[in-house]
C-alpha cells in the first residue's frame, strides 16, 4: 500500500477503494440500534472482576513519533485500551468507541477520587497510514484536558503491531479488490480493554457492552480495589 | 453467503448500510449473541463434533466437516475429518467471539479442543488441548461453551469428587488459560433451593441477565440409559432448576423451579421481549422464563411437546430469527415438531415429522430455510440395533413441509456418532494485515 500521509488523503483513497467493495457488500442491515442497557448496573465495589489475562510488552510509537513502551502505558493507572484508525467510518465501529470513551472520560473527570488513576489507550490497527503526525492530528479532538492522559499510539511498521494484537486477541483483516490487492477497508471486531494498574486485563468490552455507566462502575471499582487515592 | 456485519467497522459496510446491529436476534443456530459474522444467508458447510465408536473408522472422536453449499460440487459430502485421537464422548462445542475457533468438549475425559476453522473452514486444524478443567475447578463434563468477549463460559455437568450432578461454571480466556469458576447455587434464594446441577448457558446482555438449567452428572450420562430409567435412585439425580445470575457479578439472584431437567435454553433478544424458553426432557413440557413488572424472574410450563406419558424425550430445540417459532426434536420417537411461539405465553405446534429412528440435535439457517439434524444422545443412551441411525440430515424448509436435502451415513462413512453441529462460512476475499503491508 502506498502511505498518503494526511487524513484527507487517507480519506479519497477510502471513497475510491470502497466503491469496489459495495456492489459485493455482504452485510445485512439488520436493526440500527446502540447497546440497549435494561438493568440498574451493580454499585461499584459489589463485585470483582476476572483476572483475564496480563499485557505483553512491545515497543509503539507515540503521536510525537517517540518510542513508547506498552508496558509504560498500561501499568500504573487503570488503563482502557481500544484498537481503531483515523479514517474508520462505521457508525457503531470506532468513532462510536471514541464517543464511548470522551463520554466515560467526562465522567471520570467528575470523580475526585479517580483524579490521576486512570487514562485511556487508542492504538492504531494500520501503522502504514496512521503516522504520527495523522494521530496527533486525530487526537486533538479528545485531548481537551490536559490533565486527563489520553495516549493515542502506532507503531513504526507492521511486524511490531502484530505480536500486540495477537496478545490481545483483536482480529483485523484487509479487504482486496479484484486483482486481490489490499484496499484501504479494514474489519475489526470492536473490543475494549480494561486493564489494572499491575497490567492485568479485568474486562472486555465488545460492542453489546459499550454501556458507559456500567464501565465506570467497573472503573471505580479497579479503583476501590487499588484503594485510596495516594 | 452473507455475512452478518455488526462487530466489522469498515467503510464498505457502512457506507452501504449507514448502521449496523449489535446483537443476534436469534440463535444461527445457538450462538452467543456476543459472538462476530453471524451467518444470515447460505452456510458454507457444517462442521459436526462427532463421538468415536470403536471398531468404527479409527474409532476417535472427530470433527466432521460437510459441504453444505448446494452450488459447490461437493455439496451434502464429508470434505474433511480430523480426529483427536480417542473417545472422550464428543458432544458440543462454540465459537469463541470473533468466530475463528471453535471449542469442542468431551463428556467423558473433559478435554477441551480448539479448533482453528477462520483460517480456512474447509479445513479446521486443532491448534490446542485444554485438559486442566478438572484440575483447576473440580468440576468435570464441560458442555456448553458460550463466548463472551476476550473468554469462553463454559457450563460443566459433574464434578471429579462423586460424578454427581453438582457442578458449577468455569471461564477460560481465549488463549486457553483458566481464569475463574463458580459454582451453581445449593443455597435457598428467595424460596427456591438449588439443585447444583448445570446443563446450558445462555446471556441477554441488554439485561444482564445469565440464565442456567441442568441435567444430570457423569454417573447418569455415562450410564446405560435403560438401566438410568429402571433405577428410582438415579432417576432422583436429575436436574429440576433453572438460576438467573448476575451476569457483572456472576452471583446468583433466583432460583427458578423447573423440574424434569430444563435444557436448551434460548433467549428471544428483539427489544421489548422478556422472556427465554427451554424444554424440560423427562416431563416433555415447553417452559416459559418471564420477568414480571416487579422485575422478578419466573418460569412456567406452557406447553407440552408430543405426548408426555410416553416420555418422547425432548433433547435440542432452535429458535427462529424473529422469535416466533421453535423447532424441538424428541429423541425417543424420532420426531422433529414445530411450535408456533407467536404468543410465547401460548406455543401450539404446527407441525411434525417422523425424520429418524432417533434424533438429537436440530440447528436452523438464519433465514429458517435450512434445518440440520443430527442422531446421537449420548454413547450410552442413543439406541440399540437397528434404530441406532447415525445420520446428519439436511431440510429443505418452505413454512409447510420439511423437503430432505441431503444426508451423511456417519456408520457407512464410518465416521461414529455425529452429536453437535455449527455453520462456518467460506472468508470474504481479505488480506491478513500482515499481508496487506508487505504489499
Amino acid at each position: 500500500m502506498r502511505p498518503l500521509g494526511t487524513r484527507a488523503g487517507a480519506m479519497l483513497a477510502l471513497s475510491l477503494a470502497g466503491i469496489p467493495g459495495l456492489a459485493s457488500a455482504t452485510a445485512d442491515p439488520g436493526v440500527a440500534t446502540a447497546p440497549r442497557m435494561e438493568f440498574s448496573p451493580p454499585p461499584p465495589g459489589s463485585y470483582t472482576l476476572q483476572n483475564i489475562q496480563r499485557v505483553a510488552d512491545a515497543v509503539l510509537l507515540d503521536s510525537a513519533g517517540h518510542a513508547v513502551r506498552l508496558s509504560a502505558v498500561t501499568r500504573g493507572k487503570i488503563t482502557l485500551l481500544t484498537f481503531f484508525y483515523t479514517y474508520c467510518f462505521d457508525p457503531l465501529g470506532c468513532p462510536f468507541a471514541h464517543t464511548t470513551l470522551a463520554n466515560l472520560r467526562d465522567r471520570v473527570r467528575g470523580d475526585r477520587g479517580l483524579t490521576g488513576r486512570v487514562r485511556f489507550v487508542s492504538v492504531s490497527l494500520d501503522p502504514t497510514h496512521d503516522t504520527p503526525a495523522a494521530l496527533a492530528s486525530y487526537g486533538q479532538e479528545f485531548a481537551i484536558d490536559p490533565n486527563f492522559e489520553w495516549r493515542f499510539l502506532t507503531a513504526r511498521r507492521v511486524p511490531d503491531l502484530l505480536p500486540v494484537l495477537d496478545d490481545f486477541g483483536q482480529d483485523v483483516s484487509v479487504d482486496v479488490d479484484e486483482k486481490g490487492r489490499a484496499t484501504r477497508t479494514l474489519h475489526h471486531m470492536l473490543k475494549m480493554f480494561l486493564i489494572d494498574p499491575r497490567g492485568e486485563v479485568r474486562e472486555v468490552y465488545s460492542l453489546a457492552f459499550l454501556q458507559p455507566q456500567v464501565m465506570f462502575n467497573d472503573i471505580k471499582t479497579l479503583a476501590l480495589e487499588a484503594g485510596a487515592a495516594p | 453467503m452473507r455475512i452478518d456485519s455488526r462487530w466489522v467497522s469498515s467503510f464498505t459496510v457502512a457506507a452501504a448500510l449507514s448502521i449496523a446491529p449489535i446483537v443476534s436476534h436469534a440463535d444461527e443456530t445457538c450462538n452467543s449473541p456476543y459472538m462476530s459474522g453471524l451467518i444470515k444467508g447460505q452456510e458454507d458447510f457444517v462442521h459436526v463434533w462427532t463421538l468415536g465408536v470403536p471398531g468404527l473408522g479409527d474409532g476417535s472422536d472427530k470433527l466432521v466437516t460437510i459441504d453444505a453449499n448446494p452450488s459447490s460440487k461437493t455439496y451434502g459430502k464429508v470434505i474433511h475429518k480430523i480426529s483427536v485421537g480417542g473417545r472422550g464422548e464428543a458432544h458440543h462445542m462454540g465459537f469463541t467471539d470473533d468466530r475463528k475457533y471453535l471449542w469442542a468438549g468431551g463428556l467423558d475425559d473433559s478435554k477441551i479442543y480448539v479448533f482453528d476453522v477462520g483460517t480456512d473452514p474447509s479445513h479446521p486444524k486443532l491448534v490446542k488441548t485444554i485438559d486442566d478443567l478438572p484440575a483447576k475447578t473440580g468440576y468435570v463434563g464441560p458442555h456448553t461453551f458460550y463466548a463472551l468477549p476476550g473468554r469462553m463460559l463454559i457450563g460443566n455437568l459433574s464434578n471429579g469428587a462423586d460424578k454427581g450432578g453438582v457442578t458449577g461454571m468455569s471461564v477460560y480466556n481465549n488463549k486457553g488459560d483458566f481464569v475463574a469458576k463458580y459454582d451453581m447455587p445449593t443455597s435457598t434464594i428467595k424460596q427456591v433451593r438449588g439443585d447444583g446441577y448445570g446443563y446450558d448457558i445462555a446471556v441477554n446482555p441488554a439485561k444482564n441477565a445469565l440464565l442456567t438449567s441442568s441435567f444430570a452428572g457423569w454417573n447418569n450420562y455415562m450410564r446405560d440409559l435403560g438401566e438410568v430409567v429402571k433405577d428410582p435412585e438415579a432417576m432422583k439425580h436429575f436436574g429440576n432448576t433453572m438460576v438467573m445470575w448476575n451476569l457483572k457479578t456472576m452471583e446468583p439472584e433466583q432460583i427458578l423451579a423447573v423440574p424434569g431437567a430444563p435444557l436448551e435454553i434460548r433467549w428471544a433478544l428483539p427489544e421489548g421481549q422478556n422472556w427465554a424458553i427451554t424444554a424440560t426432557a423427562l416431563t416433555s413440557q415447553l417452559w416459559l422464563v418471564t420477568r414480571d413488572a416487579r422485575g422478578v424472574w419466573g418460569a412456567k410450563d406452557v406447553a407440552p411437546i408430543g405426548d408426555p406419558a410416553k416420555i418422547p424425550l425432548p433433547v435440542d430445540i432452535s429458535i427462529t430469527a424473529d422469535a416466533k417459532g421453535l423447532w424441538v426434536n424428541t429423541f425417543m420417537d424420532g420426531t422433529t415438531h414445530y411450535f408456533d411461539l407467536t404468543d410465547p405465553e401460548h406455543p401450539h405446534e404446527t407441525y411434525s415429522k417422523h425424520t429418524g429412528s432417533q434424533v438429537n440435535m436440530v440447528s436452523q439457517s438464519w433465514d429458517g430455510r435450512r434445518v440440520y439434524i443430527t442422531s446421537s444422545l449420548l454413547s450410552k443412551w442413543d439406541k440399540q440395533g437397528k434404530d441406532n441411525e447415525q445420520f446428519l440430515r439436511a431440510f429443505d424448509w418452505d413454512g409447510k413441509e420439511l423437503t430432505p436435502a441431503f444426508e451423511v451415513d456417519f456408520t457407512k462413512e464410518r465416521l461414529g456418532r455425529p452429536h453437535h453441529m455449527k455453520f462456518t462460512a467460506r472468508p470474504q476475499r481479505m488480506a491478513s494485515l500482515a499481508d496487506a503491508a508487505a504489499h
